[in-house]
């Protein structure tokens, strides 16, 4: 920039923080709601109203919770303690904003979206004749039969091998109005090939790189664009979505790991974790990625390659969703009337 | 001191500094403390200490650090105190002493854009009367005018308590030409603190001493060599290996910094979008942590490339950006900013 052009900016600048520093002198109202942005100072009157009956819902809920509850980070493939008889309860502190919390809706589930991953042109993690797409959609066949005999209605977004992107998986969930979704995984850690362990996702933020590479790497055949992705981020992390994909993340977690380690032991509980996958940000309702085993560990994929084994998994997982499901207090299936 | 002093005043979360026209700079530790009871006051002789002094006595301390997170606490007495005395220290330090001097004081403060945001009338208010003429400025918005960086430029201040972007578009930044991130240097101090503990569970450690480390050792990407420290175990002093924690703390602030690089890159007119992308500049004691600008020109590799500068003079450059502010304001508008 030439001299003379930094001069008129610099003076420029001066005038303007001079001038914002005047408005603050004479009270006057921030520049960004003057008129000329008539929206924003129309919706500045308005939000108070809508903050009313949300700040009195909040105050009122929190007295029977614990608090925004915190979640940390955790190094990726951190074993959880076994003797935890449970997950490792993570916390990172991400907002102070007092949130609705997930106690205002026990609803039903009744409608249940498996998402089985990867598929067609996308194969997913590959170990020699183990295919990740194969395996989970295997998987989610198994567990299809397992829900739709325990009554609950099953929608899945891929029932064969074929191509489908992750916004028109999230654009089905949505559509079929279902209560909950269960994205079906297979990890692999080429640089760990001795770690083998389950682990599974729910929608936030994290701070481990990590996370946010393997985030990435399943996101990139997305189709939304960077504006898509900041209007569906803006505002999910802090809803009481969030509280109930917890909930069902650790409860497929703590039977993932506590079924299939019977079969190994060898197995790790990388545990609960938070992450900004595509399927898990564009989805309406409660939803969660589970990581069910890892192919870049030669024992596992070699388990995984076992129709037996994957039964298991497929048990695991409905175990999790039906006692998720049982947690709640309204009708626990479609075709189940509540007299509660 | 019958002349006019211009002074800039960056006033920090962890660090303020202040550079005046005088020629004078100083930078203290953003903490005040009060002694706690008679015998404190006895023993400290003084009835408040500030910077390195506050913390070395903390422990008879009541010992506020007044911009904590980047913002003033609205209804605390005790921290609006703290920033007045901060700033008295501050302009003490640079020759200012007492009414008549400061009746010819034309400050800039640059604070954290946070701050500046949420509550500038109350922060305002704050310094009333410390001095004749204040000007109260984000300090992003300072260090770019420092620089003569006003144009298609991006700095990323890392603070303490906050991380400021701003995008310089040859204008006052706007609040949407600007982001704030609570993820900073007191984030990967409470974070390399927990690793350490975990590590050495029989250390005896505190958060003074893992800043300390922070500030000599800090690093992202690859070791250039281990990070020992000496640290209590059961009251013997011993040496520690935390490398793999230092980094895996100092590394924490990557995913959001660089998201929210990129996301604020994406909201620049397209046909300047490479020139912000070859013009970042980092500030503020996080752009100390070594690698840091290499990691983040890694980021940008996947959006067309970047150049990320690290400035020399990180502790001042906020401080001298105010100055020049101050010294080029018209005396006419000078005269409008009484405090």
């Amino acid at each position: 920039m030439r001299a003379a052009t930094i001069q008129r900016v610099k003076r420029r600048v001066l005038r303007e923080a001079v001038a914002e520093n005047l408005d603050v002198i004479r009270g006057a109202p921030p520049r960004a709601v003057r008129p000329g942005n008539r929206i924003a100072r129309i919706w500045l009157k308005r939000v108070p109203l809508l903050l009313v009956p949300l700040a009195l819902g909040g105050a009122y809920l929190a007295r029977g919770t614990s608090g925004g509850q915190a979640i940390l980070p955790v190094q990726r493939g951190a074993p959880a303690s076994a003797g935890q008889a449970g997950l490792p309860v993570l916390h990172e502190t991400t907002t102070s904003i007092e949130r609705v919390t997930s106690a205002a809706f026990p609803l039903a589930v009744k409608r249940v979206v498996l998402d089985a991953g990867h598929g067609g042109t996308d194969p997913g993690a590959i170990a020699a004749d183990v295919i990740e797409k194969a395996i989970t959609l295997d998987i989610g066949h198994r567990l299809h039969a397992l829900l739709a005999k325990d009554g609950f209605e099953v929608i899945t977004t891929r029932a064969d091998d074929r191509t489908i992107a992750l916004r028109e998986r999230a654009r089905v969930a949505n559509e079929s109005n279902s209560d909950i979704f269960v994205s079906i995984h297979v990890n692999s850690i080429v640089k760990h090939t001795a770690s083998r362990g389950i682990e599974t996702y729910y929608l936030g933020p994290t701070s481990d790189p990590s996370l946010t590479q393997l985030a990435a790497a399943e996101n990139r055949v997305s189709g939304y664009s960077l504006g898509d992705m900041r209007k569906l981020l803006d505002g999910v992390y802090a809803d009481a979505r969030r509280d109930e994909s917890f909930k069902l993340a650790g409860i497929v977690q703590q039977e993932l790991y506590s079924k299939l380690r019977a079969s190994d032991i060898g197995l790790e509980n990388w545990g609960v974790k938070r992450a900004p996958f595509i399927v898990l940000v564009a989805t309406d309702m409660p939803a969660i990625l589970a990581e069910v085993g890892c192919l870049s560990n030669q024992q596992e994929a070699a388990m995984l390659n076992r129709a037996e084994y994957r039964q298991k998994i497929a048990d695991a997982l409905f175990a999790g969703i039906r006692a998720y499901a049982s947690a709640n207090d309204g009708p626990k299936k479609k075709g189940i009337p509540n007299h509660g | 001191m019958a002349d006019i002093l211009h002074v800039g005043i960056d006033l920090g979360t962890s660090r303020s500094a202040i550079s005046a026209s005088n020629g004078e700079r100083f930078v203290v530790d953003s903490f005040v403390g009060w002694p706690l009871d008679m015998v404190a006051r006895k023993v400290l002789k003084r009835d408040v200490l500030i910077g390195h002094e506050a913390v070395a006595n903390r422990t008879m301390l009541d010992l506020h650090r007044p911009l904590e997170r980047g913002l003033l606490k609205e209804g605390s007495d005790k921290d609006v105190e703290a920033v007045r005395e901060l700033l008295l220290h501050l302009l003490r330090l640079v020759g200012v002493n007492g009414q008549n001097d400061a009746a010819n004081v034309r400050a800039v403060v640059g604070v954290p854009a946070a701050s500046l945001r949420t509550n500038k009338q109350y922060l305002r208010n704050s310094m009333k009367g410390i001095v004749d003429s204040l000007l109260i400025v984000s300090e992003p918005f300072a260090v770019a005018y420092g620089l003569d960086a006003l144009l298609h430029t991006m700095i990323i201040d890392i603070g303490a308590g906050t991380t400021d972007f701003c995008v310089m578009k040859g204008r006052y930044p706007t609040e949407e030409d600007q982001r704030t991130l609570t993820i900073a240097g007191d984030s990967i101090d409470t974070q390399l603190l927990k690793l350490i503990e975990e590590r050495y569970p029989q250390a005896n450690v505190t958060v003074f001493m893992v800043r300390d480390w922070k500030e000599k050792h800090s690093f992202v990407g690859e070791p250039q060599s281990q990070v020992v420290v000496t640290a209590p175990v059961k009251g013997v002093p011993t040496e520690i290996d935390i490398t793999n924690e230092m980094h895996a703390a100092c590394e924490t602030i990557l995913p959001p910094v660089i998201e929210t690089m990129i996301d604020l890159l994406a909201r620049v007119e397209p046909e300047f979008q490479e020139r912000v992308r070859t013009n970042i500049i980092l500030s503020g004691g996080g752009g100390l942590i070594r690698g840091l600008p290499e990691a983040l020109e890694g980021a940008l590799k996947g959006v067309g490339g970047g150049k990320v500068r690290y400035m020399e003079d990180p502790v001042f450059v906020g401080s001298d950006g105010g100055l020049a502010l101050a010294i080029d304001a018209p005396e006419g508008d000078w005269e409008k900013l009484t405090a």
